[in-house]
């Protein structure tokens, strides 16, 4: 079942055009994470599903209601923002049990409401404190919590853990993913930490310059990037890059990338290969390993430099005049300038045309 | 010695200008004091000890007390006034209006001029017989009247009018900056948990300026209390002494009455009503810092 439509959105300040053309079908019950580079809109993206911005042209939909036009209050949102915006000048409680006041609700049943969801958040021993008087995590807790009590039909979250130190980030984007099981919430969460996507997400949207570039399960964008900018925006470090051509040999084709050739026999094509077509073909860091015996594809490469980032190893290796890095287990460094026989995992290939950029 | 001079280096050079202070503040608050408790006349004399007669004398003048009550009465209708048309204005700005600037400018002009300019426009448009009252009438509105400044009920009015119309504009840009300065996530926060705009201002926004409010009250008190170019060029206290304050009674003591003992006496018991609004300010903010 469709919970929110967003159809055709646009969005222009001037002849700015933040947002092109924005189709997206979200299901009941998802997690849906907005990933993008700083400024390409998902923020302005978000704040037109809550109604807090206008769209220049589109609509928008939520559980089979046309809101294009419907103010934030009557869309049946919460929001969390970056900043937690949490009302300074009242206690954790009153902030919590403001919003359900101001739409009449009775007292009676506020409270009660109230302090379950404390309990819930763990913050039950803080509703009478002011929100100065709290931590940086206690606050995002609160405006969590004062989110949940209006118990809307969609959640949206704008970076709600950027202002977080690491370890409280991770621990509370484990929070957010128990709550979301626990609640079933359609919710849309908005980040550019990949981390954070990547666990949160049950599916993920990557944004470039307003435009959705891939939608879909985390290990699918990963894995499956459709296009350059997504193989290269996902994953720390990056993924390997070599341009070359494709040589089209009856059924049998291979990539020529200068220093090697690489067969791709089992590469699934999307469109049919041409012979001499430039390409880039695409390979993630831990998919080139040192040999143990069974790969169907292995290189004899230099290692010029390598980094040790403690659970993994980077090991950059000279091929052909550019550089490629592999991820090596601890016990199978290999020594710098002494060649050292890798694997390629040829099932994890990306192959995309050099012109259009897109996966083929 | 080098690590006396590096330890101190910051007192040794303050201590010029506090010296300085302590001199010309501190010291001749003390000499106005001593005189006070004199029976000088037109030159300070020390040689005449009258204790605090000076001060029951102050208090058994009749204009002194119109003087003390109206800086009281001007005060809190100037301070009500400015307060609250400044902030209804600032946020009416804050709407994001069109022409922002140019509103912000049109209020911010008065500031510009002295009290004493500010004094003659409004004795200009406040005169019957010039400004305002024969516009009206020249409208076609004959029976209106504007007598402000020859009626002694009402002479305050044109005070509190012609102070405000020059203090609005420094309200107005503090209260301006303190609701610029508030996160635009907590209106978006407000509308997404559907809280009307004058709601978030009453229980939200407002609360949130309590700092900006000490600040404005602590500034205009300290202008009331020092208001006298502003007097002197509108009404010179008059009629007769209705339109007195403290002020310009000390002024008048001293320099045409020659009575110099009464008019130190004046002077401390309003140095004494600021120390009443100062104290308690400076002591709520050095609690907030620690
Ligand atoms: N009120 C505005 N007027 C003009 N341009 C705007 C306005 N708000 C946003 N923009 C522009 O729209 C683009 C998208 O902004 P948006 O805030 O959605 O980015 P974002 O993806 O959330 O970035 P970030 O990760 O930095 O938060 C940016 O280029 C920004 O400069
Ligand atoms: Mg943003």
């Amino acid at each position: 079942m469709i919970d929110i439509r967003i159809s055709n959105c646009n969005k222009n300040y001037g002849s700015l055009r933040v947002l092109k053309d924005i189709n997206l079908e979200i299901e009941r019950g998802e997690f849906i994470v907005l990933l993008g580079p700083s400024g390409c809109g998902k923020s302005t993206l978000l704040h037109i599903v809550a109604g807090l911005d206008r769209l220049s042209s589109g609509a928008i939909e939520i559980g089979g209601r046309d809101v294009t036009d419907v103010e934030p209050k009557d869309r049946d949102i919460a929001m969390v923002f970056q900043s937690y915006a949490l009302y300074p000048t009242m206690s954790v409680r009153s902030n919590m049990e403001f919003g359900l006041r101001m739409r009449g609700k009775p007292m009676a049943e506020i409270r009660p409401l109230v302090e379950e969801k404390a309990r819930m958040l763990h913050i039950d021993h803080l509703l009478d404190r002011r929100p100065s008087q709290l931590s940086g995590g206690q606050r995002q807790r609160v405006a969590i919590g004062r989110a949940l009590v209006r118990d809307p039909k969609v959640f949206l979250f704008d970076e709600p853990l950027s202002n977080l130190d690491a370890k409280l980030r991770a621990s509370m984007r484990t929070e957010i993913k128990k709550l979301h099981q626990s609640l079933g919430t359609t919710a849309i969460y908005v980040t550019h930490d990949q981390l954070e996507a990547m666990t949160l997400a049950t599916r993920m949207v990557v944004m470039k310059a307003g435009e959705i570039q891939q939608v879909g399960k985390p290990e699918e964008v990963y894995h499956r990037p459709v296009n350059l900018f997504v193989a290269d925006f996902l994953g720390n470090p990056g993924m390997n890059f070599m341009k070359g051509h494709l040589r089209v040999d009856g059924n049998r084709v291979s990539a020529d990338v200068g220093a090697a050739t690489i067969p791709l026999d089992g590469y699934a094509f999307e469109t049919a290969p041409a012979n001499g077509q430039a390409v880039v073909v695409g390979l993630r860091p831990e998919s080139i390993q040192p040999v143990t015996g069974s790969e169907a594809f292995v290189l004899t490469l230099k290692p010029t430099l390598i980094e040790h980032t403690g659970s993994d190893n980077l090991v950059v290796l000279a091929m052909g005049g550019e550089e490629i890095v592999g991820k090596f287990p601890t016990d199978m460094l290999p020594k710098l300038g002494e060649p050292v026989t890798v694997g390629f995992d040829l099932g994890r290939l990306s192959v995309f045309d050099a012109q259009t950029e897109r996966r083929i | 010695m080098r690590r006396f001079l590096q330890r101190h280096v910051s007192q040794i050079a303050l201590s010029p200008s506090l010296a300085l202070i302590a001199i010309f503040l501190y010291g001749f608050i003390a000499y106005t004091a001593a005189v006070s408790t004199t029976n000088s006349k037109a030159f300070p004399r020390f040689d005449n000890f009258v204790g605090l007669e000076q001060y029951w004398r102050l208090f058994h003048t009749p204009r002194w007390h119109v003087a003390f009550t109206n800086m009281f009465l001007f005060g809190g209708l100037f301070l009500l006034v400015t307060i609250s048309l400044g902030l209804v204005i600032a946020i009416l700005i804050d709407q994001r209006i069109r022409a922002e600037s140019f509103f912000r400018s049109i209020v911010m002009y008065p500031m510009a001029m002295s009290f004493v300019v500010t004094g003659i426009i409004w004795q200009w448009l406040l005169n019957p017989t010039l400004g305002i009252e024969v516009m009206v009438h020249q409208l076609g509105f004959t029976s209106f009247r504007l007598d402000w400044l020859t009626n002694p009920d009402t002479v305050i009015w044109a005070l509190v009018v012609a102070a405000f119309w020059q203090g609005c504009g420094l309200v107005m840009a503090l209260f301006l900056a303190g609701l610029r300065g508030i996160d635009e996530d907590i209106w978006k926060a407000a509308a997404v948990d559907g809280i009307p705009a004058w709601r978030v201002y009453v229980f939200i926004v407002i609360p949130m300026l309590a700092p900006v409010f000490l600040t404005v009250v602590v500034l205009l008190s300290l202008s009331i209390v020092r208001a006298f170019d502003l007097v002197v060029a509108l009404t010179n206290g008059g009629p007769g002494v209705s339109s007195d304050l403290p002020s310009v009674f000390m002024f008048d003591m001293a320099f045409r009455r020659t009575n110099l003992g009464l008019s130190a006496a004046s002077a401390v018991v309003m140095l004494c009503t600021v120390l009443a609004i100062l104290i308690p300010y400076l002591y709520a903010e050095t609690r907030e810092r620690a």
